[in-house]
């Protein structure tokens, strides 16, 4: 572990952010896709048309 | 599953609120407008600032900016938010005490600054130029706020979150934390702080926040209006809610990083600079992906675009926010950057930002809801349709010319001919080349303000033409049998949006995430700091006139970032490095060289050449745009405030003895005499030892002389 610490630098904070936001965005990309969220996110698209006021 | 029958429930929404946060955002954008002509003006030519103290480029325009942003956009905000969010919650506000006193608390803000920045009450640091009762008082309304909604939240009818209030959600936790991050700083009198951080740890904190301030201000809650306005005004639900999600986490996520694009070339250190330019370039894929979204809600219904002034402020703000996103993008990649930094590139980019995205969205929302909250029909659609095309031709003529004025200043700045030499080598040149568009901008910015008069003029006669007798609106509310709300086939799901404290939490890691990677290695300054290079500290007369430098807003027109390119280095001197900057709080790098850089200034002329250029730039310079400083000779420095300010500089890590804690008030009227006596025995007034102006003196001639070694950095390439 510290050994493998010492080759750490400031440098590698980069590849940190992108490996970082590469997981989320897939991770958020299959979530929205899942099964049966179709209807639900149709339901939740008319929500500010309910009223007119 | 139990099957009741629909209940019946009155709600009254609170309109009032709504109208108030309107009503305050038509004044202050008048305000903003005004001033921002006015410096606009002076840059074209100088003495429209009536050579009064109050009326100068470095004190007006922090009240320009910050009038922009938060008098004009804020107040649009809370008035919007505060409206879409009743009705999406099908609930009242939470508290009608908290909304007031949102609103005045808001407004008093307001007024203080107002008052403040023309004084030269300024923390010099930009778009967050109030001093620190005002950010107190910042971070109270802001809380009340956050109460005040996310009261509401919980007390909503309708079980899901609709995803406007997402983006409402992200940027009430994400600005309270870059404002109180950001604003870390120690009192040294009433109105006069320093701030915590210094060089480059201020530089990455500061624009962090000025970076997240576009994202968090300008931009998260004006999407979250998008999508609820646009939908409700073509009447057609957003093309695609999974987009619309995706959106909002890939933006938050990434928007954060992406402050370090400010500082390309400077000596912030080379990983953070990468990092931030890395980010920058992806954020243009949600930025489009939000703006595609807006854009194909319309379709089916583009002939509305035709007949409705309405649709078209959309439009034109949604078109406007793609253009921006591209340009930003873009100015992010280093090659480009080391053109556009430091130009007016940079504010026509951020104007076709603010007049188009954001104020063709809030006109457009307006359009909108005058007419409704006020139960009347719109005055004149005419005059709404000429109110856009006067506004878009006034941002247009805005852009265009900066950019031009942005491009070929930078061109000229870079221009080396072959034996090496500069080919403008004196400053003046590269302004005069761009004064004639100085005057088209102006022009623009007239236009868009003649269609604002169009706008007020509308708005007032369609409020008179409103029945007398105004009510709150009303609605009925069926609470539908439990049977019958929108379910989810995920219990799971339904628990997240359900729960608005889990999804904050979760926005909340989403942007400390990138905070945290991006601020806390520069914590520990040390590290990046060369024991042989280290930087003595201002002598007290220095750090008085400092503060004169930092009150004026010099910073505003002047950098002192010299950064690591080879026309940069040829121009000013060895590039700047991270010592000489290690004692500055706060920084002064600056962000625009509307004149020319000054870290190395110092010991450049003597001190009468700077005495009479204060006094009147253009005895020095036939052209100078600089405004005339006279009052400097006039007023005195306050030397016993010096001591104070040194115990503080202390306490902040900076190496004073103690003969300089004790004594700083007598050293520094010591070296005043010294400096006063050269300038008398060359030809200035007696009697100048007290004023301003030679403390000034003394700082601008410390400028590049105090790093032991004046390292000479090879320019790259
Ligand atoms: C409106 C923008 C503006 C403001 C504000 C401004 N300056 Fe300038 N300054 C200029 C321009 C343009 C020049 C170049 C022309 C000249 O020499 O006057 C300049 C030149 C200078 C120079 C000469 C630099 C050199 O290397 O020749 C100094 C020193 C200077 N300014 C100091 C200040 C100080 C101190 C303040 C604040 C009290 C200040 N300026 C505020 C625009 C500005």
């Amino acid at each position: 572990m510290k050994e493998g610490l010492k080759y750490f630098t400031d440098t590698h904070l980069t590849s940190i952010g992108l490996l970082l936001f590469f997981t989320f965005f897939v991770g958020i990309v299959f979530w929205v896709f899942r099964k049966g969220s179709k209807n639900y996110y149709n339901q939740s698209a008319q929500m500010p048309l309910e009223d007119d006021l | 599953m139990e099957n009741r029958t629909a209940q019946i429930q009155n709600i009254t929404y609170d309109d009032g609120i709504v109208k108030k946060f309107m009503l305050a955002t038509i004044v202050w954008a008048g305000v903003a407008f005004t001033v921002g002509l006015l410096i606009a003006l002076q840059l074209a030519y100088w003495k429209f600032n009536f050579n009064l103290e109050w009326l100068t480029f470095g004190r007006l325009r922090p009240l320009h900016t910050n009038a922009a942003i938060f008098a004009f956009a804020g107040n649009a905000i809370f008035a919007g938010i505060y409206h879409s969010t009743q009705r999406l919650c099908k609930t009242r506000l939470f508290s009608d005490a908290l909304s007031n006193i949102h609103f005045w608390g808001w407004q008093l803000i307001i007024v203080a600054a107002a008052i403040t920045l023309p004084l030269g009450l300024s923390q010099a640091k930009e778009y967050a130029e109030l001093e620190w009762p005002i950010d107190i008082m910042i971070t109270l309304v802001w809380v009340v706020f956050a109460v005040n909604f996310f009261g509401t939240l919980a007390r909503r009818r309708e079980k899901h979150l609709y995803v406007a209030l997402w983006f409402y959600i992200a940027t009430i936790i994400t600005v309270a934390l870059l404002h109180i991050v950001n604003s870390i700083e120690i009192p040294v009198a009433f109105m006069q702080s320093y701030p915590v951080w210094a060089g480059i740890q201020d530089a990455l904190v500061q624009w962090w926040y000025g970076h997240n301030a576009v994202a968090f201000f300008l931009t998260t809650p004006f999407l979250g209006l998008m999508y609820y306005y646009v939908p409700k005004v073509v009447n057609r639900p957003v093309y695609s809610y999974r987009l619309s999600i995706i959106h909002f986490w890939a933006l938050i996520f990434i928007y954060i990083w992406a402050g370090p694009h400010h500082l390309l070339y400077t000596s912030l250190p080379d990983w953070a600079q990468n990092l931030g330019m890395v980010f920058s370039i992806m954020l243009w894929a949600p930025s489009w992906g939000g703006m595609i979204n807006g854009l194909l809600t319309l379709r089916g219904v583009w002939h509305l675009v035709r007949t409705e002034p309405i649709v078209k402020f959309f439009v034109g703000a949604l078109t406007f926010y793609g253009m921006v996103t591209f340009e930003g993008p873009l100015l992010s990649i280093k090659s480009i950057s080391s053109v556009g930094h430091y130009t007016d590139w940079i504010i026509g980019h951020v104007h076709s930002g603010t007049l188009g995205w954001n104020g063709f969205l809030i006109f457009g929302i307006f359009y909108y809801l005058v007419p409704k909250l006020w139960k009347t029909e719109l005055y004149s659609k005419k005059l709404a349709n000429q109110h856009f095309w006067i506004g878009l031709t006034g941002v247009l003529f805005y852009y265009i010319s900066m950019v031009t004025a942005g491009i070929t200043q930078g061109l000229m700045w870079r221009a080396i001919d072959p034996k090496g030499q500069l080919v403008y080598p004196d400053f003046i040149e590269t302004v005069t080349r761009i004064i004639p568009l100085y005057w088209v901008r102006a022009l623009g910015g007239s236009l868009y303000i003649v269609g604002y008069i169009l706008f007020v003029y509308n708005i007032v006669k369609t409020i008179k033409s409103a029945p007398a007798s105004q009510s709150d609106t009303v609605v009925e509310y069926a609470a539908p049998a439990k049977s019958e709300q929108i379910t989810s086939p995920e219990q799971g799901h339904r628990k997240l949006e359900g729960m608005a404290t889990v999804f904050s939490i979760l926005a909340f890691i989403a942007v400390l995430v990138g905070s945290l990677i991006e601020i806390y290695p520069t914590l520990s300054l040390q590290k990046y700091l060369n024991p042989e290079q280290m930087t003595e500290p201002y002598t007290a007369l220095q750090l008085a006139g400092r503060d004169i430098y930092t009150k004026e807003g010099c910073y505003l027109c002047h950098s002192q970032m010299i950064r690591q390119l080879p026309d940069d280095v040829l121009r000013y001197g060895p590039a700047s490095t991270i010592e000489e900057s290690m004692y500055d709080h706060p920084f002064q790098w600056g962000s625009k060289r509307t004149g020319p850089d000054l870290a190395r200034v110092g010991k450049k002329y003597p001190n009468l050449w700077h005495f009479r250029h204060m006094l009147n730039p253009r005895d020095i310079t036939p052209n100078s745009i600089m405004p005339n400083y006279y009052w400097l000779a006039e007023n005195n420095t306050d030397f016993f405030i010096l001591r104070k300010k040194v115990s503080v500089m202390k306490m902040l890590g900076v190496p004073y003895n103690d003969n300089m804690l004790a004594n700083a008030d007598r050293l520094a009227e010591d070296e005043a005499k010294i400096i006063a006596e050269d300038l008398e025995k060359q030809g200035a007034p007696k009697g100048l030892e007290r004023k301003e102006i030679v403390a000034l003196i003394a700082y601008l001639q410390s400028l590049g002389q105090k790093a032991k070694v004046a390292a000479p950095v090879a320019p790259q390439k």
